[in-house]
C-alpha cells in the first residue's frame, strides 16, 4: 500500500512546494523578530513585487534576469516607504499595536484594490507554460521548478544566516531585535536596522513570488492567503526563531502533501487552519524541540 | 422606497456592528479584526434554527447572539492567557478558519451560503417591520454602550486601557473585565447577524472575510474610536458612499475595486491626518 | 505575636541573575520598615514578588499567617497588599479623582450586572468612594486638584497623588517604592507625614527608598538589601554604622 517510492516522490514534492512558504515566511518572521510588528503589509509587497515581474515579463517582455531585478527594485523601494513614511511615523507617535495592525492590513488592501483595478481577476502566471521538464532522479520525478525552488530557498538561508552572523550590519540587526532601546546605548541606529529588514524581507518575498508565480496562478488576492502560511510558520516557529519559522513552513509543506494519502483533497486548505488552531491553542509560544537545539549548540 | 428602506436595515446592522466593534477596540483597547466571524455565527445559528426547528424567531436571534458570545469568551479566554497582543491573531485565524470550515460543511450550504430562510413576516409590512426591529436594536445598541462605558464601569475599562499593571494591582482583574467586554461586544454582533439572516434569507461565507472586517474597522476608524456617535457617523458614510458611485454606473469589474480603493484611502487618511476620526475630538492618539 | 507579612526563603533568577536569594522578610503591625541597598539589589523586585506581579522560583509569603502564593496579583491587592510604583503608573487620561475612585478595594460599580440591576447600591458606593477620595486628598491638601486631569500636575503632587490612589485601598500592608524619588519641598513634608500616620494607624509599610534622611527619620528597623539577598537587619543606626555596607552602597 505505502510505496516508499511514491512516499520519496511525496517527500520531495512537499518539500519543493514548500520553497516559496519557506521564503515568504523568513522575511515575514525576521521582520516580527527586529521590528516586533506583525507586518501585514508583506501581503502587499507580495503583490507589487508578483505584478511588477507579471508586467515586465508579459507587457514589457523584459528578459527574466531584468524583471526580477526590477521587481526587486519596485518592492524594495516600496517596503522602505512603508518603513519610512509609515511604520516609523506611527512609531514616533506612539502608537498602539493595533494601529500598526489596521494600518498594514489596510495598506495590503489598497495595494490589492489598485492591481484588481490595473490587471483584474483572472488568475495570471509568469510565463505563458508553468509545465516545468522533468528528470526521474532514483524513481522519484524531480522538475526543474522543484529544483530551482528548493536552490533559491536553501541560498536564501544560507545567505541570511551568513549576513546575520557573520557582517556587523546583520549583528546590529540581533541586538535591535534583542532590545532597541539598548541597542541605541551602544550606538546602534534601531532605524537603520529596521530598514534594512524591511530590504531584506522585500527580496526575500520577491524570491517567493517569483517561484509561485511559475508554479501556479495568481490572482490579487491570492497574497492574503499567502501571508497566512506565513503566520502560521511564525507562531510554530515560534516568535523570534526565524529559522526555526523556516523549518515549521517546510513541515507544514509536508503536512499538505502527504494530507492526500488521508484525507480528501477539498479538505486541504482546512488542514491549514486546523494546525493554525492546534498552534493557537496548545503551542502559542511556539513548538520547541529541545534535543534540536542542544544538538545545535553543541556544534 | 423599498430600496431606501433596504438600506435603512443595512445601516441599521452595521450601525449595531461598528458600535459593538468599538466597544472592544475603542473603549477595551482589545487587538482584534474577527468581528464578522461573530456576526457569522449570529446569522448561521439563526439561519440554521429558522430553517430546522420550530422556535420562535425571536428566541433564534438570541440564541444566535449567545452562540456568537460563548464563542467568543472560548477565544478570548484562551488567546488572552498569552498576551494581549495575541488575540489580534488568534482571532484572526479563528475567524480564517471557521470560514474554511463553514465552505466545507454540507450543513451550512458550503461555498454557495445557506438559503430559504423562512422569512416570518410576510407582505408589504415586511421591510417597514425589519427597519423598525433593526432600528430599534441600533438605537438600545448604541445607547446601551453608552450606559456602559460611562460611569463606573467606564472608568474602570479607561484605567485598565491607560495602566493595566497599575489597574490589577488595585485589586481588578483585567483579564476577566477583557473578556466581558470582548463577550457583549461579540453577543451584540451575533445578535445583529440573526436579525440579518431573518431579513436577507440567504447567507453566505464570502459575506464574512477579511473585507468585512475591514469595512467595519473602516467604519470606526473614520467616525471615530471610543465615541459613542463615531461609529454610528462612519456606518452611515460607508454605505453612502457605495450607494453614490452606483450612480456612476461604471462595470462590476472597476466599481468593486473603486469602492475598496475609497474605502482603504479614507482609512489611511485618517490614521495619519486625523487619527481620533471624524467625531472625536479627545487628545487621545491611536 | 504574628507578622502581618511575613516571606519564607523567596527565591527568583533571571537567567543568570539572582534577584531574590532565600529572602525572609517580616513586616509588623504599625511598623515602618526601610529597606536599602544598591541599584539592582532586589528590592523592587522583591515588592514585585509579595505584591504578586513576579511569580517566584521557591518559597512562600503570608499574609497574617496565611500562605497567599496561589493568589494572583489582583486577588492579592484584594486581600490587602496595597503598593505604588517608582514611576507612579497613574491612568493619564483620567482626572485626580477618578484616579482614586479606581483603587478601593470593593467596587460594586464595576460589575456590568451591579449597574443594571442594583443602581441604588451603586449609587451608594459610589458616593461613600468619593467621600473617602475627597479625605485622602484633603489630608495631603490636595482637594482642590480633584478634578484636575492628572497628568497636569506637578511631579510631586503627582507621587503624592500615587500615594493617596493606594491608601483608598485600606489594606494591612503598604508598599511604598521610591515615594521621594524627586520629591522636595511641600510635597516631602507631607509624604513623611501620611506614612507616618498610616503606620500609627496600623498599617505595615514597608519602604524602598535611597533618601537614607527619610529612612532615619521614619524607620524604627531597616534591611540591607545587595545581589537579591538580605545582608543585614536591624536598626537604621546600625545600618548606617556598618561600615561594611556602607560600601557597598556608596562604593567608597
Amino acid at each position: 500500500m505505502l510505496d516508499p517510492v511514491i512516499l520519496a516522490q511525496i517527500l520531495w514534492t512537499g518539500i519543493a512546494t514548500s520553497a516559496p512558504y519557506v521564503l515568504m515566511t523568513v522575511g515575514f518572521a525576521l521582520t516580527l523578530k527586529v521590528t516586533g510588528l506583525w507586518n501585514f503589509a508583506h501581503a502587499g509587497l507580495m503583490a507589487i513585487a508578483f505584478y511588477t515581474m507579471f508586467f515586465a515579463i508579459d507587457f514589457l517582455e523584459l528578459p527574466v534576469l531584468v524583471a526580477l531585478l526590477l521587481a526587486a527594485a519596485v518592492t524594495g523601494a516600496a517596503s522602505l516607504v512603508i518603513e519610512i513614511f509609515g511604520l516609523q511615523v506611527l512609531r514616533d507617535r506612539g502608537s498602539s499595536n493595533l494601529t500598526f495592525f489596521i494600518f498594514t492590513l489596510i495598506l495590503s488592501e489598497f495595494i490589492i484594490y489598485v492591481i484588481t483595478l490595473l490587471f483584474g481577476t483572472e488568475p495570471e502566471t509568469l510565463f505563458k507554460s508553468i509545465l516545468s521538464p522533468v528528470t526521474i532522479i532514483g524513481d522519484v520525478a524531480v522538475s526543474d521548478w522543484d529544483k530551482a525552488a528548493v536552490l533559491i530557498a536553501a541560498g536564501g538561508l544560507a545567505l541570511l544566516y551568513a549576513f546575520l552572523t557573520w557582517t556587523r550590519e546583520g549583528q546590529f540587526l540581533n541586538a535591535v531585535a534583542d532590545n532597541a532601546r539598548l541597542a541605541e546605548l551602544y550606538g546602534i541606529s534601531a532605524r537603520r536596522a529596521w530598514r534594512v529588514v524591511s530590504a531584506i524581507a522585500a527580496l526575500f518575498i520577491v524570491a517567493a513570488m517569483y517561484l509561485i508565480g511559475t508554479h501556479g496562478g495568481v490572482v490579487p488576492n491570492s497574497p492574503l492567503e499567502l501571508i497566512l502560511t506565513a503566520v502560521i510558520g511564525t507562531l510554530l516557529g515560534g516568535i523570534g526563531r526565524v529559522f526555526a519559522a523556516a523549518a515549521a513552513a517546510v513541515f507544514l509543506g509536508l503536512i499538505q502533501s502527504f494530507s492526500i494519502l488521508v484525507i480528501d483533497s477539498r479538505w486541504q486548505n482546512l488542514l491549514l487552519y486546523g494546525v493554525l488552531f492546534v498552534t493557537i491553542l496548545l503551542f502559542p509560544r511556539g513548538v520547541r524541540l529541545p534535543r534540536f537545539r542542544l544538538l545545535l549548540a553543541g556544534r | 422606497m423599498e430600496y431606501l428602506a433596504t438600506i435603512g436595515v443595512l445601516i441599521a446592522i452595521y450601525v449595531i456592528l461598528s458600535s459593538s466593534y468599538d466597544l472592544i477596540i475603542g473603549y477595551g483597547g482589545l487587538s482584534t479584526v474577527a468581528h464578522p466571524i461573530f456576526f457569522a455565527i449570529g446569522a448561521y445559528t439563526a439561519g440554521l434554527l429558522a430553517i430546522h426547528s420550530s422556535l420562535p424567531a425571536p428566541l433564534n436571534v438570541i440564541l444566535g447572539g449567545m452562540a456568537a458570545m460563548v464563542a467568543s469568551v472560548l477565544l478570548a479566554a484562551s488567546a488572552l492567557r498569552v498576551s494581549g497582543d495575541y488575540l489580534l491573531i488568534a482571532s484572526l485565524g479563528f475567524q480564517l478558519g471557521l470560514l474554511q470550515l463553514i465552505k466545507n460543511l454540507d450543513f451550512t450550504g458550503g461555498p454557495g451560503g445557506l438559503t430559504a430562510i423562512p422569512g416570518t413576516v410576510t407582505g408589504a409590512a415586511r421591510t417597514p417591520f425589519f427597519l423598525v426591529v433593526s432600528g430599534l436594536l441600533a438605537v438600545a445598541t448604541v445607547l446601551g454602550i453608552r450606559a456602559i462605558v460611562t460611569g463606573p464601569y467606564g472608568r474602570a475599562i479607561t484605567a485598565m486601557r491607560d495602566e493595566e499593571l497599575a489597574f490589577t494591582a488595585l485589586g481588578r482583574d483585567a483579564t476577566s473585565m477583557k473578556i466581558v467586554i470582548f463577550a457583549i461586544g461579540c453577543g451584540i454582533a451575533g445578535t445583529a447577524g440573526g436579525v440579518y439572516a431573518y431579513y436577507f434569507q440567504y447567507i453566505s461565507p464570502d459575506q464574512f472575510e477579511v473585507l468585512q472586517s475591514a469595512a467595519i474597522l473602516t467604519m470606526v476608524v473614520l467616525g471615530g474610536m471610543g465615541t459613542t456617535f463615531g461609529p454610528v457617523v462612519g456606518a452611515i458614510l460607508l454605505l453612502a458612499i457605495p450607494r453614490a458611485i452606483t450612480f456612476l454606473n461604471l462595470p462590476p469589474s472597476i466599481m468593486a475595486p473603486t469602492q475598496g480603493i475609497i474605502f482603504t484611502v479614507l482609512v489611511l487618511l485618517f490614521l495619519f491626518l486625523r487619527p481620533a476620526g471624524i467625531v472625536g475630538l479627545s487628545r487621545k492618539t491611536l | 505575636m504574628t507578622a502581618v507579612l511575613r516571606t519564607e526563603d523567596l527565591c527568583k533568577r533571571f537567567g543568570g541573575i539572582v534577584v531574590s536569594d532565600s529572602v525572609n522578610l517580616t513586616i509588623d503591625r504599625g511598623e515602618i520598615l526601610g529597606l536599602i541597598g544598591p541599584n539592582g539589589a532586589g528590592k523592587t523586585s522583591l515588592f514585585n514578588l509579595i505584591s504578586g506581579v513576579l511569580r517566584p522560583d521557591s518559597g512562600s509569603i503570608y499574609l497574617n499567617g496565611e500562605a497567599i502564593d496561589a493568589a494572583a496579583l489582583y486577588r492579592r491587592a484584594r486581600l490587602g497588599i496595597a503598593r505604588t510604583w517608582q514611576n507612579m503608573l497613574l491612568f493619564r487620561t483620567m482626572t485626580v479623582l477618578e484616579n482614586l475612585l479606581i483603587a478601593p478595594r470593593s467596587y460594586p460599580g464595576e460589575s456590568i450586572l451591579r449597574v443594571a440591576f442594583a443602581r441604588a447600591a451603586v449609587r451608594e458606593a459610589e458616593r461613600h468612594a468619593r467621600d473617602r477620595a475627597m479625605t485622602t486628598l484633603a489630608r495631603m491638601g490636595l482637594e482642590q486638584t480633584a478634578s484636575e486631569m492628572v497628568v497636569d500636575l506637578p511631579f510631586g503632587q503627582q507621587k503624592l497623588i500615587g500615594l493617596a490612589r493606594t491608601l483608598m485601598n485600606d489594606g494591612p500592608v503598604l508598599l511604598l517604592d521610591e515615594p521621594m524619588a524627586g520629591v522636595e519641598g511641600a510635597a516631602y513634608e507631607t509624604m513623611q507625614r501620611v506614612v507616618r500616620e498610616e503606620a500609627e494607624a496600623g498599617r505595615a509599610v514597608c519602604v524602598v527608598e535611597h533618601n537614607v534622611s527619610f529612612i532615619r527619620d521614619l524607620c524604627s528597623r531597616a534591611v540591607f538589601m545587595a545581589n537579591g539577598k538580605i545582608l543585614q537587619d536591624g536598626t537604621v543606626a546600625e545600618l548606617i554604622a556598618s561600615s561594611a555596607l556602607t560600601e557597598l552602597y556608596f562604593g567608597v
